[in-house]
């Protein structure tokens, strides 16, 4: 019973590391911009699809590709705020809202009739199986798990060291104030979109490796990263880290003890019931 | 002078030959439009792409031999297909279209159960002949819908003799990971359940997984801590393939059965050959080279030629439908829907069929519209899908099921 | 416009629907126009929500799930007349509104979006699975259409496409005709000062809530009601037609007629059915194109068609008196 569990956070907290890349993106979008941009889940996919064919056409290791999809997301992402987001920053917030739902339709169409409809998956050279005590976990999974914090530990690093990440800062609690002290707020939101991106592109590649990638795999995980944004308060980077691990650990538990049927609602309803208990979320300010 | 110009006779002659010829073959020459709805893009396009392939292919084919000829008239054939996206709407959409707008009395296709069902619910009241392919929830033709025939038997059908496999291979207790949401897999699952327990063999346990999840280690460890002697995996391909690799990956040992119906190169992708060793794929005797035979062997190797891809296993279903359609057809002497169904329920099985069916008595297809293949067993050896023996079927008493099912 | 041109304008098309079933020679557009109708109902729905109050909803597919099973299980299971239940199933979906809408519309903006698009995935998942219920994936058959009225000794048939057009052509001008009554009232001022500011409506000691509840429980009640339509015109359910892309549709249809006004969702309607009709000949650059599409029309035309349409003609109305107007002298 004991194994049982703790092998079910172990399983929990490789999905949960995934969950929480796609959520800090979203979260830093969010925060500093307040943009809710849906189309998040569709980008991190498309550069998932590139990483896959960067290793199977062009014989790449799966870091390396990782890489230049990476670079290649974070040049999406900038074109996306650039065309898209920025002609309606002063429209009311729906419009930015319904524009983000135009790019999930764009993005998903886009990557349909690039890639086809089957799913793929991202070949890893981690075959091993290590046993712990009962416990097994897959190599790919530690690897995985590994290249998720360090991705966001780079960028936390990035947001509170850098100049550049000042700049964001300074955006993020006052805008007006920022634009006045001379911050350039176009930059910023290139910025943010580009850090963005390219998390949502390792979250990409990590499920693409882990699991697959498939139509509709990007718009299912940026609704599970949305809730975890609401489990940990919107904009919140520490909430999206410890709400993503949380959801992805709570979806394995539901699954082994309560109904694999019902995994997906039990996440939904815990969300809900967050919202209503604590709606600024479990780390959000009050 | 009477010298008459040979030559110019000979083609005067020529000319009018011509023309007469034109003139008769002008009115002979007839049009049949075949309807094809089936899935072409989306996450049913799988099935219902290469379901739509092989339909033109034969399509193709028979223009090419000069059309069906039904008494004097020659009918060559007009092909349109239409994407219903594997979804009930659009397939209603789709088939109104067929036969509203583009006068389609004939409907091929029909990969996905949902549209199929949506499509079958009113297809009773239009004067046309549907034949549907692939989709495998039993109730299609439980309901004895008069102008509805299935090449592909329900999956209960096939579930029935899995469980007799499985218990007679020794198995006493197995636990079950499927997409149990769909509901011919909760079918097959029925039957094999009421085979597997008659001689006291134990289902430990049933899990579920959603169509679009990749992750079923919370499942698989649930299921480890039950022990059971071994595991019945139940579900599309893609999401199979994953419950395969990850159960190998929580250590587990026990012998794996399934009903998944995917190629080598689909589990490829996902796992790798020594992951899926001795996996057992027990399901209708689709198109496996080693089971089929030569004909299959052609059947593969002109469909890659045209398009580019290997055909998927369960697309013959598509190609016997069309060559059901034209021997009855030309049997009946007419295109009447009506007079055609009913040389399709008496008809026997077309030469060109690339699946091996059982006949009900002498005729293809039983009282319910519906035929039935033979079922196989399937075990993955050294990289490949290895045909073992057929799984003990009876078309008969499983007629006589579906028949009693009706209200 | 004056009201004069409005109300021949009106009427004439109001004719021209009511004929409409003679006028065309191929059945199929039949079948569009009814679906066209029922998304009408979906979309002045959505309307009430996305429109007036200016949150968006996700969940207009969810609600008409819930209408459609409701109309078909209480009359396929429960044996009732199919009048009866297709009257009931909007209650039960506005019900269900009041229920989950109360909670979630405690909190404001994005929050509300996200919460109704996670119901919306809830009610499709419980659907899928509740299969001793609803079937599950596989669907309920033989739902059955309406039993014909008699009135005044004319009989009305719903069993051919005719007369459901009609049935569907009255649930779209109901439908509308409640949008319209409640975008003049107080409740419609209130719910558009929300849009524009919630803060000041807040301040102004207004409940707010109690307005957006109003909207999206009537929005629900819609939904409903197109659900019920819906499930006895196809005569087969199963989840797949309601997940949130349908929701997504209802967006498109209001964002792409004119958000807030009563014509833009009939347009956005029709629209949003006849479009993939057009769009086919290149099925697979759909997706792309309606993305497309909604991103532009933000973009370029944030009020939608019909506020576009119509303030051309306005120009050009203005234009056409201006010009016949006796110039006045010039003065000197």
């Amino acid at each position: 019973m004991i194994t049982e569990a703790l092998q079910q956070v172990l399983n929990g907290l490789a999905i949960g590391s995934v969950y929480t890349l796609i959520a800090v993106g979203l979260t830093i979008v969010f925060g500093i911009l307040g943009i809710a941009h849906f189309a998040h889940g569709s980008a991190a996919m498309s550069g998932g699809y590139l990483t896959f064919i960067l290793t199977e056409r062009l014989g790449l290791g799966f870091f390396p590709a990782m890489a230049v999809a990476l670079i290649a997301g974070a040049a999406l992402g900038v074109v996306l705020e650039r065309l898209a987001y920025r002609p309606v920053r002063d429209a009311p917030q729906i419009n930015a809202f319904i524009i983000a739902l135009g790019l999930t339709m764009i993005l998903e169409g886009g990557n349909l009739l690039l890639f086809g409809p089957d799913q793929v998956v991202i070949p890893t050279p981690y075959q091993h199986v290590y046993t712990v005590g009962g416990l097994v976990v897959a190599e790919l999974r530690i690897q995985v798990m590994l290249t998720a914090s360090l991705a966001v530990a780079a960028m936390a690093t990035f947001v509170s060291r850098t100049r550049a990440g000042r700049s964001i800062r300074a955006v993020a609690q006052n805008r007006q104030a920022a634009v006045l002290m001379g911050v350039n707020a176009d930059a910023v939101a290139t910025m943010v979109f580009a850090l963005s991106s390219a998390l949502g592109v390792i979250g990409g590649a990590l499920v693409g490796a882990l699991l697959a990638i498939a139509p509709g795999v990007g718009e299912g995980l940026v609704v599970k990263g949305f809730a975890v944004l609401i489990l940990g308060g919107l904009g919140s980077i520490p909430g999206a880290i410890v709400g993503g691990l949380v959801l992805g650990v709570s979806e394995a538990l539901a699954a082994g003890f309560i109904s694999s049927a019902y995994k997906d609602v039990i996440a939904f309803l815990v969300m809900i019931g967050v919202l209503l208990v604590r709606p600024e979320g479990l780390l959000g300010k009050r | 002078m009477t010298r008459i110009d040979e030559g110019l006779v000979a083609r005067c002659t020529a000319v009018l030959a011509g023309l007469a010829l034109c003139a008769t073959a002008h009115a002979a020459q007839k049009e049949l439009v075949i309807g094809v709805s089936d899935a072409l893009t989306g996450p049913g396009a799988v099935y219902g792409l290469p379901q739509s392939n092989a339909v033109r292919m034969a399509v193709d084919d028979t223009n090419a031999k000069g059309g069906i000829k039904v008494g004097q008239d020659v009918y060559k054939l007009r092909l349109v297909a239409y994407d219903d996206k594997a979804n009930p709407t659009e397939a209603t959409n789709s088939v109104r279209k067929l036969i509203d707008r583009d006068g389609a009395q004939y409907l091929l296709g029909f990969c996905c159960s949902g549209p199929t069902s949506a499509v079958a619910s009113f297809i009773g009241r239009e004067n046309v002949t549907m034949l549907v392919g692939n989709a495998a929830e039993r109730t299609i033709t439980a309901q004895g819908i008069p102008n509805l025939f299935r090449t592909r038997p329900p999956a209960d059908f096939t579930g029935s003799a899995a469980g007799a496999f499985v218990a007679k291979r020794g198995v006493k207790t197995i636990a079950v990971i499927g997409s149990l949401d769909v509901s011919f897999y909760s079918q097959y699952l029925e039957a094999f359940e009421r085979e597997f327990t008659r001689t006291g063999g134990k289902i430990l346990a049933k899990e579920t997984f959603g169509l679009k999840d990749r992750d079923m280690t919370p499942q698989l460890t649930k299921v480890r801590a039950l022990n059971p002697e071994a595991l019945l995996v139940l579900g599309y391909v893609e999401p199979c393939a994953f419950v395969y690799r990850q159960a190998v990956e929580l250590g587990m040992k026990m012998p794996r059965y399934g009903f998944t119906s995917g190629s080598e190169e689909q589990f490829l992708k996902v796992a790798t050959s020594e992951q899926m060793e001795g996996v057992w794929d027990l399901r209708p005797t689709e198109l496996t080279v080693s089971a089929l035979g030569e004909k299959a062997n052609a059947y593969v190797a002109e469909y890659t030629k045209r398009f580019g891809t290997p055909p998927s296993p369960s697309s013959p279903y598509a190609y016997d439908q069309f060559y059901v359609l034209k021997h009855a057809i030309e049997k009946a002497g007419s295109v009447d829907p009506k007079k055609v169904q009913d040389s399709i329920r008496s008809g026997g099985i077309p030469p060109e069929a690339i699946m091996r069916y059982l006949p009900v008595g002498s005729a293809m297809f039983d009282e319910n519209g519906q035929a039935y293949t033979t079922n196989g067993a399937f075990q993955w050896q050294k990289g490949k899908w290895v045909y073992v023996s057929d799984l003990p079927s009876d078309p008969v008493a499983y007629s006589k099921y579906l028949r009693s099912l009706r209200k | 416009m004056s009201r004069a041109l409005r109300v021949g304008i009106g009427t004439a098309v109001a004719i021209a629907a009511l004929a409409l079933p003679h006028a065309l020679t191929v059945p199929y557009f039949l079948h569009l126009t009814i679906l066209a109708c029922i998304w009408t109902v979906l979309a002045q729905g959505q309307n009430l929500v996305q429109g007036f109050s200016g949150y968006v909803s996700i969940a207009a597919g969810g609600f008409m799930a819930i209408g459609a099973y409701a109309s078909a299980l209480l009359s396929v299971k429960a044996g009732w007349p199919v009048w009866t239940s297709m009257a009931l199933a909007p209650f039960v979906a506005a019900a269900f509104a009041l229920v989950v809408g109360y909670p979630s519309l405690r909190v404001k903006g994005h929050y509300f979006a996200i919460v109704t698009l996670a119901y919306n995935l809830v009610i499709v998942t419980v659907l899928n699975n509740y299969e001793s219920f609803t079937g599950g994936e596989a669907g309920m058959p033989n739902i059955q259409r309406p039993a014909a009225l008699v009135l005044g000794g004319l009989q009305l048939s719903f069993a051919g496409r005719e007369g459901y057009y009609y049935l569907v052509l009255l649930a779209a001008a109901a439908a509308t005709a409640g949008g319209a009554l409640v975008l003049h009232s107080r409740v419609g001022r209130v719910l558009i000062a929300i849009r524009q500011n919630e803060m000041v409506v807040d301040a102004l000691g207004v409940a707010a809530w109690r307005y957006k509840l109003f909207a999206f429980v009537a929005s629900g009640f819609l939904a409903g009601l197109a659900g019920a339509l819906y499930a006895h015109f196809i005569g087969f359910l199963n989840p797949e037609p309601f997940g949130t892309d349908q929701s997504m549709n209802a967006i498109l249809a209001v964002t792409l007629g004119g958000s807030g006004t009563l014509l833009g969702p009939i347009v956005g309607a029709f629209l949003v059915v006849t479009l993939p009709e057009y769009l086919r000949v290149a099925d697979t650059y759909r997706l792309v194109a309606y993305g497309l599409l909604l991103v532009l029309a933000t973009i370029f035309m944030p009020r939608g068609i019909v506020p576009m349409v119509s303030r051309g003609f306005q120009g050009m109305a203005t234009r056409l008196a201006a010009a016949l107007r006796p110039r006045p002298d010039p003065t000197p």
